[in-house]
């Protein structure tokens, strides 16, 4: 559970840390210069992309590098300096003296910017969280929080995703994951009262990975289905979304809807996500055993995925024969892994279909055999176990059968000729539809999302041209009065 | 000690020798008496307020709302069974950490599960079993539920009538008596299906009926298009779907269109 938080980690545009790079105070000056335009034009862009430019820096954050940018961008004595600094080891200081003396060289610039203090909030919060101090780590972002409460600014509103993300994060390192579920609730109440989509979605998904923490899959489900939907911000957060909705609808036995959410998780989820990717892979596998589905070979070799898959791998193939036997003891010998990945119930579920098969294989290989025999094959207990499973999936449609119950034998039907009926031509039709459909949807994805920014540029000109158009109207107007 | 807490536990005490007296119009009565006054301490759930008294008065609240379900099933109610049950959820999984285990906790949750399988509700009958943890999924009471929606779900229905001889507790039984008519409705579907035909005697055996009469019955009241002759029950046989005989023009030109349309998007 813990990997898919790596997903953060995008490397960010290369170009952003020249080889040359004269050392990471200046570059954190630069961000700070980034942050600060981007507060003043209104421009969440900017600031995402501070975000970005911080998360390429994060390996290179030292103790003493953060001291000197707090005392740069916060005004020494302030609340949140001396809060901020207190947290900061104070070993290696004499290790970088010559960046800190540069930096009091310069003119002591009094900002006094939120973004820029909610900034040095989640700057020394990765830090700590980098330096294991994960008690740190919560004091400081319980306290970040607590501040965020107060300020109402949209350009704080990433700064804010991210510090939510952290927060929860050092939380359920530290296993107490349940103490700020309140406070998430609340949190996601004022993001939804100040329009905050990027918050709420955030809160939402971190709220969901909060409550199946505990395995609170009936809670988690009635909060995403009463909670606001609207389209998605940031790919990260909804790839996070489509993956704990699979995980509700995998428990819930809608497994048609879980297999959709989970594959397109997995694939919508960035390259270097591995971890998640894994994860996603993990529950699709089981999710399309449960449908009876067999995944692909190439499902499980895929790039730094084998060996973790590994079991998932044993596990279908043992459904795919439909051997019992096989079936049980790979769950034994894998079951501290199933038991960790928490998909042991699941797999529980699966004995059901490894039986399907192995009849579905009788069914096919045999026109007329004893009910004794199949019990023998499919290694069941007794003869009356055998009959009635036999007639459930009769039922079902999983076999074409009849069962004699005095001669106590299994009749298979033969299988008609499948092309003098109408099947092939649905399955043709229904795929020549999902190829248009994809294609049309594909098309849809080219246009231009609506620019808000642009929208407000021209809403001024609009104003200035309205005005324009009234005094002409007047001009003509009064012309008009004049001629007669 | 508390004057409240000492009300309250006086009454449970009236209330559980009613119980055992089998008294359960009483019991009733003195349960919602006992609700009432469970709602004026300010301990329990949702306000869970630290008092002198908080854990005598959540065990107490604990101890009398596992009665309430197991009333519930002695009466037979099932509505009563859900409500009382969810009350008494919250002391197991919010208060649990803070006291002591119940004696009846892995009863009562077994017991829910199976109320859940009764009803059908496979969906949130999966959704309490990931609640619980490895050490619950051992113990008997729950295992019996969990073992029984494999068997239910497989399709091994005698295994899910031999269960009922070695129920865990006296309460499952009522369950599993309304399993029993569940299980008997499925195994009539599937042998519609899978059979031809069956000798009266042995249908009976397979539909669990004690006389042919009973059989005969039920045959006239659930299946009325069964047919009983020679001795046997003929099941009708549903049509199989024939091979095609005409073309579905209207629909194919349909389809044609929408593709030409598509076409000309794309083109």
């Amino acid at each position: 559970m813990t990997q898919d938080v790596e997903m953060k980690e995008q490397p960010a545009p290369s170009n952003s840390v020249p080889s040359s790079s004269p050392s990471t105070l200046h570059h954190l000056k630069e961000i700070a210069s980034l942050i600060e335009t981007g507060a003043y034009d209104r421009e969440a862009r900017r600031i995402l992309r501070a975000i970005r430019l911080t998360m390429a820096l994060r390996r290179k954050l030292k103790a003493s590098v953060l001291s000197s940018f707090l005392s740069f961008a916060l005004t020494p004595g302030s609340e949140a300096f001396t809060r901020l600094s207190s947290y900061l080891p104070k070993e290696d200081e004499n290790e970088m003296e010559v960046d800190t003396a540069t930096s009091t060289a310069q003119p002591p610039a009094k900002h006094s910017l939120p973004e820029l203090e909610i900034y040095c909030y989640l700057l020394v919060l990765i830090f700590l969280i980098d330096q294991k101090k994960y008690d740190e780590a919560k004091a400081c972002s319980s306290a970040s929080i607590a501040r965020l409460k107060n300020l109402n600014r949209r350009t704080l509103d990433v700064l804010a995703a991210r510090l939510y993300l952290y927060y929860s994060l050092c939380y359920e390192l530290t296993g107490t994951l349940s103490e700020i579920r309140s406070n998430l609730l609340a949190l996601h109440r004022i993001a939804t009262l100040r329009h905050d989509e990027l918050g709420q979605e955030t809160l939402l998904n971190l709220l969901l990975r909060n409550y199946l923490h505990y395995n609170l899959y009936d809670q988690a489900e009635k909060l995403r289905s009463k909670a606001p939907r609207f389209e998605a911000h940031s790919n990260q957060q909804f790839c996070r979304y489509l993956f704990y909705l699979g995980k509700i609808r995998t428990i819930q036995l809608e497994y048609t809807d879980a297999k959709e959410c989970l594959l397109q998780a997995a694939r919508k989820a960035p390259v270097a996500a591995l971890g998640f990717r894994v994860q996603c892979n993990k529950w699709a596998i089981i999710v399309r055993l449960l449908l009876g589905e067999i995944p692909e070979r190439t499902v499980f070799m895929q790039k730094g995925m084998e060996k973790a898959l590994r079991p998932y791998f044993e596990l279908t193939n043992a459904v795919r024969i439909g051997d019992l036997e096989l079936f049980r003891s790979v769950a034994e010998k894998f079951s501290t892994t199933f038991s960790s990945d928490r998909t042991h119930n699941l797999i529980v579920r699966l004995r059901h279909n490894v039986i399907r098969t192995g009849l579905r294989n009788i069914s096919i290989s045999y026109s007329r055999i004893a009910l004794a025999d199949v019990a023998k094959k499919l290694r069941l207990d007794s003869v009356a176990d055998a009959e009635s499973i036999v007639a459930k999936a009769i039922r079902d449609g999983a076999i074409d059968a009849t069962l004699d119950h005095s001669n106590g034998c299994m009749l298979s039907k033969e299988t008609g000729d499948i092309y003098s009926t109408t099947e092939p031509q649905t399955a043709f039709n229904s795929r020549i539809a999902f190829c248009l459909n994809m294609h049309n949807e594909a098309v849809r994805a080219l246009r231009f999302p609506p620019n808000s920014h642009k929208e407000k540029e021209s809403a001024e000109k609009r104003r200035e041209r309205q005005q324009q158009e009234q005094e002409l109207a007047k001009h003509i107007a009064e012309e008009d009065d004049d001629e007669f | 000690m508390d004057p409240q807490l000492t009300e309250v536990s006086q009454m449970f005490e009236r209330f559980k020798a009613a119980f055992i007296r089998k008294d359960f119009d009483s019991c009733a009565n003195l349960l919602s008496q006992l609700k009432v006054l469970l709602t004026k301490f300010r301990s329990l759930p949702p306000l869970f307020e630290n008092t002198p008294n908080s854990v005598n008065e959540v065990l107490l609240a604990r101890e009398i709302y596992e009665h309430a379900v197991v009333l519930s099933v002695k009466i037979e109610d099932q509505d009563a069974f859900e409500r009382d049950f969810f009350q008494l959820k919250p002391y197991y999984t919010d208060a649990g950490s803070r006291l002591p285990p119940s004696q009846q906790e892995y009863l009562i949750l077994g017991l829910n599960l199976l109320r859940l399988l009764v009803q059908n509700r496979i969906a949130e009958f999966h959704t309490e079993l990931e609640l619980l943890s490895a050490t619950a999924l051992e113990n008997p009471c729950i295992k019996h539920a969990v073992e029984l929606e494999q068997s239910f779900m497989e399709g091994a229905y005698n295994r899910v009538l031999s269960a009922r001889q070695n129920a865990p507790h006296e309460t499952y039984v009522y369950f599993m008596d309304l399993l029993a008519k569940t299980v008997r409705d499925e195994i009539a579907g599937c042998s519609e299906k899978a059979y031809d035909y069956l000798s009266i005697n042995d249908a009976r055996q397979m539909l669990l009926f004690s006389s042919d009469q009973e059989l005969l019955e039920y045959i006239k009241e659930e299946h009325p298009d069964w047919e009983v002759k020679n001795g046997s029950v003929y099941f009708q046989k549903a049509k199989d779907s024939a091979p095609c005989k005409e073309i579905p023009s209207l629909q194919l030109i349909n389809q044609t269109l929408s593709y030409a349309r598509e076409l000309e998007r794309i083109v």
